[in-house]
C-alpha cells in the first residue's frame, strides 16, 4: 500500500526550521526591495550573483558534510528554503540543478578529489551543472542512449549528441550519461556517466530556443572530446543504477507544485476586494489541493530525514504527477476568475504573470519523467500486487 | 514490524470478518451491523481517544482515526466515529463519563428546530434534529446546539426521543429524532463555554469522514488493481494496457493523497494545532478524491462493478455519501477561501507553513 509506515502524526517541522524560514524570507524581502529580482514564472531566471549570495547564507548544500561546504542539515531544513525560495519566485536557476542532482551524485559516487574540487564551491553558489541524458532519439527511453564513450589511453573519448541540456551555455561542468560498452541484450547495462567539463575541446554548444524566442536549453556535440579517467563518475558500467538512485527525492521536491503559486497568490491579493461565491470556492479548492500534496512532499522529505533511502519512489511519482497538474489548475482559475489578459510584458503584474504560466505551463509535465511514464512507474508497481 | 502495523492488523482482522457480501447486504438493511459493534466493544475499540477515567479506553486523536481509517476501508456500518470522536469528544469535555453503548451525535443546525426550556427545576426539551447517524440504534444521542450566547451540550436517552429512521446512499442509518417535550435530568444539559461548538463539532465530524473516506479509497484501489490483474480481455490482463495503467496510476494518487491529508489532519486536531485549516484540506481533497477515484474504479470494473453482488458498491456508495456528510467539498472550500481572501497573500503563507512571526 502507499504511505504504508508513514507517520503523518510526525510532520511538523521543528521548532529551529520556523527560525531558518524567517531569515530566508527576511533575506528574500530585502532582496526584492532593492530590486535585486522580479518575479517570474517558467524556467526560473539564471542569476550568478544571486546564486552565490544564497551560498553565502549557508542555503546551497545544506544536507551535505561540513567538509564538503555543507552544514549537515535534515532534508526538511532544505525542504524549508526551497518553499520560501519558490513561494519568493526567486532567481535559483544557476544552482539549482548542482544543488538538487549533481551534489548528491558526488557525494554517493564521486572519489574524494571530485568531491575536493566541485561540491565546495557548489555550495559557495559559485559552480554550476548541466546534465545530459536525453538525447535526439532517446527521451523517456533513456536507457537507449547512444553517445558513446571509447577508452583511450588515461581516459575515454566521447562522441554523440545531448539535447535540451538546460543552462549547460552557461554552466561550468556537465554529467553526460554514454554507452561504454556496445548495447547488449539488456541495455541497462554499460552505461557510464562522465563528469564533462565546461567548455572543453571537442565540445559544442549550440543554443535551442524556448517556443517564446529566450534561450535556455541547448544541443550538446561531443566530437572525439578526451574526458580523463578521474572524471567517470562512480563506477564503469553502473550509469543506470546511478542515475535512477535518487529519483524519489527528485520527483517530490516544492519545486513539483509550486511554481505557479506565486500566481495564486496574486489571485488571492487581487480577489480581495471582491470576492463573490464562486472567488471563494475556487481558492479554497486549489488550497485545499495545495496543502495536501504538500503533506505528501512532506512526508517523503521527513521519511529520508530519518532514514537514508526508504522505499518511497511510487509515492515521489505520484506527487510529481498530482502537483505539476495542479499548477496548471491555478493558471487557468485564474482565468476563469478575472478577466485578464496573459502578456508577456503587461505593465499588469497579475497579466504578466498569467502569460508566463501559460507559455510555460507544457514543461512541469515532461521535464523529469513526463506525466505517462510516472503513472507507467506507479502500475509497474501494482501489478506486483498493491 | 512497527507498532502501528501491529495495530493495523489487530484491527483489520475484525473488521474483516464482517467485510462479507451477505453481512454487508444485512447491515445495509439494518442500518448498521449489531454482531460488528459487539465485537468492537469488547477490543476497547469503540472508545479510543476518550480518557479513561471517564470511561474511555484512552488513546488520542491520531490513533481513533488510525482505526477509524480502516473502518471505512472496510464498509463497517457502525458509529465508530460517533461515539469516541464526537459525542465521546463532547462529553469528555463537560466533564461527563460515557453512558454504556453505541452513541449518536447531533448538530443542531439549518433546519433544525430543538428548544431547550427550563421547566420546574428540570429541562423540557422539543424538536427535531436531522440527520443524526445511528440514532436508532443508540442507547444515548448527544448534541451540540448553539443557543443563546455560548453552546449547550445535551446527552439524551433512545427513551426521551422519536426515531424516523433514513438512510445515506448506502444504506448507513442517518435518522432524524424528535422530541416532544421530554424531560431530561439536570446534568443532561450542560453549557460549554468554548470548549465544545458546533464549529467544532463539524470540525470533528468532516475529520471523520475524511479518514473513513481515504480508507474506502485505500480498498477500491486494492479491488480495482485485483481485479485488473485477473481480468483477461484480447488474450491479456487488462492492467497490462496502459489506458487501463493510467487510470489505475491516477487512482492510486487519489487514494495516497487523501490518506496523506486526511491522516494529517487527524495529527492537526489533536495537537490543536491549525486544526480548522487542516480539517478543511482534508475534507476537500478527500471528496475530491472520492468522485475521481470511484469514478475511475466503476470504469475499470466494467459492468460488473455496478452489481449488487460485487463488493465494489459497498465502498463507492460510502465515498459519494461521506463527501457530502458534515460538509461537502463546496461548503468547505468557501470557509476556506474566505478566510484565505481575508487573511491575504503573505499571512495565508505564514499560517500554512506554520511561521508565527509577523510576514510582510
Ligand atoms: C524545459 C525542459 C528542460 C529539460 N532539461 C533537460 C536537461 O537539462 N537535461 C536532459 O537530459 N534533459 C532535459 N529535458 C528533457 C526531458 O528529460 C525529456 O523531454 C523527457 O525525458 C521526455 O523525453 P522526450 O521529450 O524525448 O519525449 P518522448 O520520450 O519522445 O515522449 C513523447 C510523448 O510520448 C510519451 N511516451 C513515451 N514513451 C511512452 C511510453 N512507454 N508509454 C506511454 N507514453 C510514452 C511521452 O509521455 C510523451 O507524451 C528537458 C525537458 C524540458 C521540457
Amino acid at each position: 500500500m502507499l504511505f504504508t509506515s508513514t507517520d503523518f502524526s510526525a510532520l511538523d517541522l521543528p521548532e529551529h526550521l520556523s527560525q531558518v524560514r524567517h531569515e530566508v524570507r527576511e533575506f528574500l524581502h530585502e532582496e526584492r526591495r532593492q530590486g535585486s529580482f522580479r518575479v517570474h514564472l517558467g524556467h526560473g531566471e539564471f542569476d550568478a550573483e544571486f546564486s552565490r549570495k544564497v551560498g553565502s547564507r549557508g542555503w546551497i548544500g545544506v544536507t551535505w558534510p561540513k567538509k564538503y561546504g555543507g552544514r549537515e542539515a535534515s532534508y526538511l531544513e532544505r525542504f524549508v528554503i526551497t518553499e520560501e525560495l519558490l513561494a519568493a519566485a526567486a532567481p535559483i536557476s544557476a544552482h539549482w540543478i548542482a544543488d538538487r542532482q549533481t551534489g548528491p551524485s558526488f557525494l554517493r559516487f564521486g572519489t574524494e578529489a571530485q568531491r575536493q574540487k566541485y561540491l565546495p564551491a557548489i555550495a559557495k553558489g559559485e559552480c554550476y551543472f548541466a546534465i545530459g541524458m536525453s538525447e535526439p532519439n532517446s527521451g523517456s527511453d533513456l536507457a537507449s542512449v547512444r553517445t558513446r564513450a571509447d577508452k583511450v589511453s588515461g581516459g575515454w573519448k566521447l562522441s554523440g549528441q545531448k539535447v535540451w541540456s538546460s543552462w549547460a551555455h552557461k554552466a561550468h561542468a556537465m554529467f553526460v550519461l554514454c554507452r561504454t560498452s556496445p548495447l547488449a541484450e539488456n541495455k541497462h547495462e554499460g552505461l557510464s556517466q562522465l563528469i564533462v567539463d565546461l567548455p572543453s575541446p571537442g565540445v559544442t554548444i549550440r543554443p535551442i530556443n524556448f517556443l517564446n524566442n529566450e534561450h535556455h536549453f541547448n544541443e550538446v556535440f561531443f566530437d572525439e572530446a578526451f574526458v580523463p579517467d578521474e572524471m567517470v563518475l562512480g563506477e564503469i558500467g553502473q550509469g543506470w543504477r546511478q542515475v535512477t538512485s535518487e529519483l524519489a527525492l527528485e520527483r517530490s521536491g516544492p519545486e513539483r507544485y509550486m511554481n505557479t503559486l506565486p500566481l495564486f497568490f496574486a489571485l488571492i491579493d487581487r480577489l480581495k476586494t471582491s470576492p463573490d461565491r464562486m472567488a471563494r470556492v475556487t481558492v479554497g479548492t486549489l488550497l485545499a489541493r495545495f496543502a495536501s500534496v504538500r503533506v505528501m512532499s512532506l512526508a517523503i522529505a521527513s521519511e529520508f530525514s530519518r532514514e537514508t533511502s526508504p522505499n518511497l519512489a511510487t509515492e515521489a511519482a505520484l506527487v510529481k504527477d498530482i502537483g505539476t497538474h495542479f499548477e496548471r489548475e491555478v493558471t487557468e482559475a485564474v482565468k476563469m476568475l478575472l478577466d485578464v489578459t496573459p502578456g508577456v510584458d503587461a505593465d499588469d503584474e497579475l497579466e504578466r504573470l498569467v502569460g508566463e504560466a501559460t507559455i510555460f505551463a507544457p514543461i512541469s509535465t515532461i521535464r523529469g519523467g513526463t506525466t505517462q511514464i510516472l503513472r507507467g512507474i506507479v502500475a509497474k508497481r501494482l501489478e506486483g500486487g498493491v | 514490524m512497527s507498532d502501528s502495523t501491529l495495530l493495523q492488523d489487530a484491527v483489520s482482522r475484525v473488521f474483516l470478518d464482517f467485510y462479507r457480501n451477505d453481512r454487508l447486504n444485512k447491515a445495509r438493511q439494518e442500518g448498521w451491523c449489531t454482531e460488528l459493534w459487539k465485537a468492537l466493544e469488547q477490543t476497547g475499540m469503540t472508545l479510543v481517544s476518550v480518557p479513561e477515567s471517564l470511561g474511555g479506553s484512552g488513546g488520542s486523536v491520531v490513533e481513533a482515526a488510525e482505526i477509524l481509517r480502516l473502518s471505512g476501508k472496510y464498509c463497517a456500518a457502525v458509529p465508530l466515529a460517533e461515539t469516541a470522536l464526537l459525542a465521546g469528544w463532547a462529553l469528555a469535555a463537560q466533564g461527563i463519563a460515557l453512558p454504556q453503548g453505541p452513541l449518536a451525535f447531533g448538530i443542531v443546525q439549518g433546519r433544525d428546530q430543538l428548544r431547550v426550556d427550563r421547566n420546574d427545576g428540570a429541562w423540557e426539551i422539543s424538536g427535531y434534529v436531522d440527520p443524526v447517524p445511528y440514532a436508532r440504534h443508540a442507547s444515548a444521542v448527544v448534541l451540540v446546539a448553539r443557543i443563546g450566547a455560548g453552546s449547550k451540550v445535551i446527552c439524551a436517552p433512545a427513551s426521551t426521543y422519536r426515531v424516523h429512521p433514513h438512510a445515506n446512499l448506502a444504506g448507513e442509518a442517518r435518522d432524524r429524532i424528535v422530541f416532544d417535550e421530554d424531560a431530561l435530568d439536570d446534568w443532561r444539559v450542560s453549557d460549554a463555554e468554548s470548549s465544545v461548538t458546533v464549529e467544532q463539532a463539524l470540525q470533528r465530524g468532516a475529520l471523520a469522514r475524511a479518514v473513513q473516506m481515504s480508507g474506502a479509497l485505500e480498498r477500491i484501489l486494492e479491488m480495482t488493481t485485483e481485479y485488473a490483474r485477473h481480468r483477461a480481455q484480447f488474450g491479456r490482463p487488462i492492467i497490462k494496457f496502459q489506458a487501463v495503467q493510467q487510470e489505475l496510476a491516477r487512482l492510486a494518487g487519489e487514494a495516497a493523497i487523501a490518506k496523506a491529508s486526511a491522516m494529517a489532519a487527524a495529527a492537526s486536531v489533536q495537537a490543536n494545532d491549525r486544526a480548522e485549516m487542516a480539517v478543511a484540506f482534508a475534507k476537500i481533497r478527500a471528496g475530491e478524491a472520492a468522485q475521481a477515484g470511484a469514478s475511475i474504479a466503476h470504469q475499470l470494473h466494467g459492468a460488473i462493478g455496478v452489481t449488487d453482488e460485487y463488493l465494489l458498491h459497498h465502498s463507492t456508495l460510502r465515498l459519494w455519501a461521506w463527501r457530502s456528510e458534515y460538509g461537502s467539498e463546496a461548503v468547505w472550500a468557501d470557509k476556506l477561501g474566505r478566510h484565505a481572501l481575508d487573511r491575504g497573500s503573505a499571512k495565508l503563507w505564514a499560517e500554512i507553513t506554520g511561521s508565527v512571526r509577523d510576514p510582510r
